[in-house]
């Protein structure tokens, strides 16, 4: 008996490929599919303090980071009026 | 709490039992955009065969849709606050799986080029595996050859020819889903259609007149 699928050449023979082709067994995931997405999910869940920059995280880096707000926010004033009467005095033309 | 359940206008020639389902999916959607886990689960229970199976269809790995279909109900529970429903989740979904799989190909395409060239230079003492062919086991069987064949020349078709016969041929969705699906229209997904079904046939044909 002739295979009528052995020359896919005649629309017939086209259409009899194409039948096998949708008889095939639909691919299934793998048992609990459920649970492995929402492991993914977790994975990819921002971890706590996610806001924050990575270096901010580090105690070195905050240290440094207070030292330069303290230096920049006007707490070094004090040392600037002794600067200030010293100068006039040794530039002074006289 | 209520909601308002706005049918696109494109829904109202679906047959009572499509419309049924597209009614279903919007209560499904409206209870993630609640942050619903139930829904979410249903969600994947429903549409996880039909996601895979279309990965798989146009990967054939098994690992690579299993990756690709979590992957694509990920983006749904991200981003389903910003899904309007002016398509159905179904095409939503598809549309996901078809964008991502032929992503992870091209990341795969390039990543065997890089291989490639690398192993050309000796910047590594490895061997270049041919990567490992995952025909469908149904393929593999005695008189199979030709279905085998059809598959792997599927495979070397232009992705958008690719996407509708795999949608039309394996997926059994209609011109119009299809339509939605590649976001385009039904002459179109015709065209495409015709396209590679005369690819396909002129390379079956020329496999089994030199055999």
């Amino acid at each position: 008996m002739p295979n009528p699928i052995s020359q896919p050449g005649s629309d017939q023979e086209w259409e009899a490929l194409l039948q096998q082709l949708r008889k095939q067994p639909r691919a299934q995931p793998r048992p609990f599919f459920y649970a492995r997405v929402q492991a993914r999910l977790t994975a990819q869940l921002p971890p706590r303090g996610w806001w924050l920059p990575d270096w901010a995280r580090r105690p070195a880096y905050v240290a440094l980071l207070g030292m330069l707000i303290l230096a920049v926010s006007g707490d070094g004033a004090a040392l600037r009026p002794a600067m200030a009467t010293n100068q006039p005095a040794s530039s002074s033309p006289h | 709490m209520a909601y308002s359940l706005s049918l696109p206008l494109c829904f109202n020639s679906l047959p009572k039992s499509d419309l049924g389902v597209v009614v279903a999916d919007a209560e499904l959607v409206a209870q993630l955009q609640q942050g619903s886990e139930a829904a979410f689960r249903s969600l994947v229970e429903k549409y996880q065969q039909r996601v895979y199976s279309t990965a798989f269809s146009l990967l054939r790995s098994a690992e690579e849709a299993e990756d690709v279909a979590q992957e694509v109900f990920v983006e749904v529970y991200q981003t389903v606050a910003k899904f309007r429903s002016e398509t159905t989740l179904s095409t939503w979904l598809y549309r996901l799986a078809t964008s991502r799989a032929l992503q992870h190909r091209r990341r795969a395409t390039a990543k065997k080029r890089f291989a490639y060239f690398t192993s050309l230079l000796g910047l590594q003492n490895q061997v270049l595996h041919e990567p490992p062919d995952h025909a469908h086991p149904l393929a593999l069987l005695e008189g199979e050859q030709q279905l085998h064949l059809l598959l792997s020349y599927i495979g070397r078709l232009p992705s958008q020819q690719q996407i509708a016969f795999t949608l039309r041929h394996e997926q059994e969705l209609s011109y119009d889903e299809i339509a939605a699906v590649l976001d385009t229209t039904v002459s179109a997904v015709e065209s495409l259609l015709f396209r590679a079904r005369h690819t396909l046939r002129q390379h079956l044909h020329a496999s089994f007149r030199h055999a």
